[in-house]
């Protein structure tokens, strides 16, 4: 078990790829934000890629360890600390009964740490998951974030844990991380000429654009677009401003929605339909890095791309997460 | 000698909880920030007397960005 002492900003029980199956009931499929970190803690400690860890948003987390084990820390370099030492990020590493884990603040990049533990985290599958849709108040630990005084059931580890220890990735496996994100990402399905005019297309994909600081686990909020952006006066039956539209079903996640003004990335835990229109779809290969950006600090720049891009992306991020990429 | 209450998270400033002259303890909330929707509280690690509030209700604030001067 692993004893919540502080719980730090936000943190969370997430696995991958989450909840799938249910958009069409209107919940999201939540899961990591970071997807590819939450995936290479589990690849170091060897667990199935896919199982539940520690998602921890803006950091100060504070744990003991109930068991011995072997856990890993990736994700933004949050200053970890095992009574008192600092331990490496991106290396699995062992621990023991009575240890206390500290973590600061996010790092110079990005903002979000996973921990990942040798057996996983013992919480209930609900509808095929682990992983905590916040604002749906279901799945991962009570359907909410951790608290001072949680106890964290582990699942099983391994019987020899010394073979888990000391796991690192090679030289240019590890994700690179920036204060300007390029994500990729495919225009429409509301795009120009009928929604946005070709102006506001250019300006998406050609300007870094600012986090702003409501950002969450349902949506990246992006600084305002300029005037000239959209195609039409009004939104028509949809409603009175051009974002509306008549309600349809959205990308999820990553499609950008435009609500009034405010390009909107929507995430993990966002809505899966709604009436504003959705000028493009970012690659799943490129979903980690929205988990990254910090809000108020970092940007964003879209990048266009094809779908045979998108689909080759994606082969190649399969590639770097197996036991090759171990040193 | 003076100390600042710095902010731990980036965000903007929700609401301003003390005044210049006022005496602040240990742990007391003297800031509030509002980050990822959530509203944040920025507690004091010290007693003191607030000598300066550098921070108004809508300003934006990195993590580290001093908040409040103590002497």
């Amino acid at each position: 078990m692993f004893i919540i002492k502080n719980p730090g900003i936000e943190t969370l029980v997430e696995d991958w790829p989450g909840r799938l199956g249910y958009l069409g009931k209107g919940m999201s499929t939540a899961g990591g934000m970071d997807n590819l970190a939450l995936r290479f803690a589990n690849l170091l400690v060897g667990n199935p890629l896919g199982e539940a860890c520690l998602e921890v948003a803006g950091g100060y987390l504070e744990g003991e360890f109930g068991v011995d084990t072997v856990i890993s820390i990736t994700g933004t370099d949050i200053s970890p600390s095992i009574n008192g030492q600092p331990v490496p990020m991106w290396k699995s590493c062992r621990v023991q009964k009575g240890d206390i884990l500290k973590l600061s603040h996010f790092g110079e990049y990005g903002f979000r740490a996973y921990i990942g533990f040798a057996g996983g985290i013992d919480v209930p599958l609900y509808l095929g998951s682990k992983s905590t849709c916040l604002f749906g108040s279901y799945g991962g630990f009570d359907g909410r974030k951790l608290k001072q005084g949680d106890v964290l059931a582990l699942g099983g580890a391994p019987q020899n844990l010394t073979s888990l220890e000391g796991r690192g990735l090679k030289d240019g496996v590890m994700p690179v991380y920036e204060r300007e994100w390029h994500l990729r990402a495919i225009p429409g399905p509301n795009a120009s000429p009928e929604y946005i005019t070709e102006k506001g297309m250019d300006y998406l994909f050609s300007q870094p654009l600012r986090i702003q600081h409501s950002s969450n686990r349902s949506a990246y909020r992006l600084e305002e677009i300029k005037s000239g952006f959209f195609a039409r006066e009004d939104g028509g039956v949809g409603g009175s401003h051009p974002s509306n539209i008549v309600d349809h079903a959205y990308a999820m996640p990553g499609a950008l929605n435009i609500c009034g003004n405010t390009p909107v990335l929507l995430t993990a835990d966002g809505p899966t339909l709604g009436g504003y229109m959705c000028a493009l779809s970012v690659i799943k290969a490129d979903m980690w890095k929205i988990g990254q950006g910090t809000p108020s600090r970092d940007y964003i720049r879209f990048v266009s791309c094809t779908r045979e891009e998108a689909l080759q992306a994606r082969l190649e991020q399969k590639k770097i997460l197996t036991e090759d990429s171990l040193s | 000698m003076a100390t600042t209450v710095n902010a731990h998270m980036p965000g903007l400033v929700a609401r301003v909880l003390v005044n210049e002259g006022d005496q602040v303890t240990q742990g007391q909330t003297v800031v509030v920030i509002n980050c990822m929707k959530n509203e944040l509280q920025v507690v004091s690690a010290n007693d003191g007397k607030v000598q300066n509030v550098l921070v108004k209700e809508w300003d934006e604030v990195e993590i580290g960005s001093p908040l409040i001067v103590l002497e």
